[in-house]
């Protein structure tokens, strides 16, 4: 079965946070990386550039509509993701709660819904 | 380049949906994740359960808390993702705006950032 864990932080801790720490913390995140591809757990993953980066869009009818900035704004920015495999979601939780950043952040761990053709 | 695209949508306007309209939004979207496979943008693409299947965890001073649900109630709800392969933004968001939900909801794109040692 499979998992999405989305990742929210607040992005002011991250840039107020000095050099060292941050590279300590993206190392942190690296090994987990590792560690969960050797479990079997990994399937894939991405750090997210800063929210202000992205854009949303909407298409009504013909029209395409693009705005600058995250679909919503709000005091945590979601901040990288994972997809994993694991039995369910109580082995989920587990690995989820092993990536050191759950320390400074918070994980939400949902279920992935396999689209069948009909 | 990798973006991500995350589908936003109402799910209450989503579970109002015939069966045969719902039908019809499993298979287009299925079709686009083809279409994406033979262009070379496809890397990997889901829909989610919805939110109250969700569990939130926090670490704290090595204490683990979870609460059931998502990490924040909101009106549009995330449901399901697209991680593409685009050449720039501009190509990420033409691929975006061809993903059959955003007829329906909102779709936000956002680059993927590298990290290393």
């Amino acid at each position: 079965m499979k998992f999405l864990f989305t990742i929210y932080h607040d992005e002011k801790t991250l840039d107020d946070m000095p050099e060292r720490e941050m590279q300590a913390l993206v190392d942190s995140a690296l090994d987990y990386d590792e560690e969960i591809r050797r479990s079997g757990h990994y399937i894939v993953s991405n750090a997210l550039q800063r929210a202000r980066t992205a854009r949303t869009l909407r298409v009504r009818g013909d029209k395409v509509s693009i705005t600058d900035g995250p679909f919503a704004e709000t005091k945590e920015q979601l901040g990288g993701f994972f997809l994993i495999e694991a039995r369910d979601m109580d082995e989920a939780c587990a690995v989820a709660a092993r990536f050191p950043p759950a320390r400074i952040g918070i994980i939400e761990v949902r279920p992935v819904n396999e689209l069948r053709h009909s | 380049m990798r973006y991500i695209c995350l589908v936003y949508l109402v799910e209450k306007d989503m579970d109002a949906l015939t069966k045969k309209e719902a039908d019809t939004c499993t298979e287009e979207s299925l079709a686009y994740d083809e279409v994406l496979r033979r262009t070379g943008h496809f890397i990997a693409a889901h829909a989610l359960q919805p939110v109250e299947a969700a569990t939130t965890i926090r670490v704290r001073n090595g204490k683990l808390s979870t609460t059931d649900g998502p990490f924040a109630e909101t009106k549009e709800q995330l449901g399901g993702f697209l991680l593409i392969e685009a050449r720039d933004l501009n190509e990420a968001l033409q691929v975006a705006s061809r993903i059959p939900m955003a007829r329906r909801g909102s779709i936000e794109v956002r680059p993927i950032k590298e990290i290393t040692r």
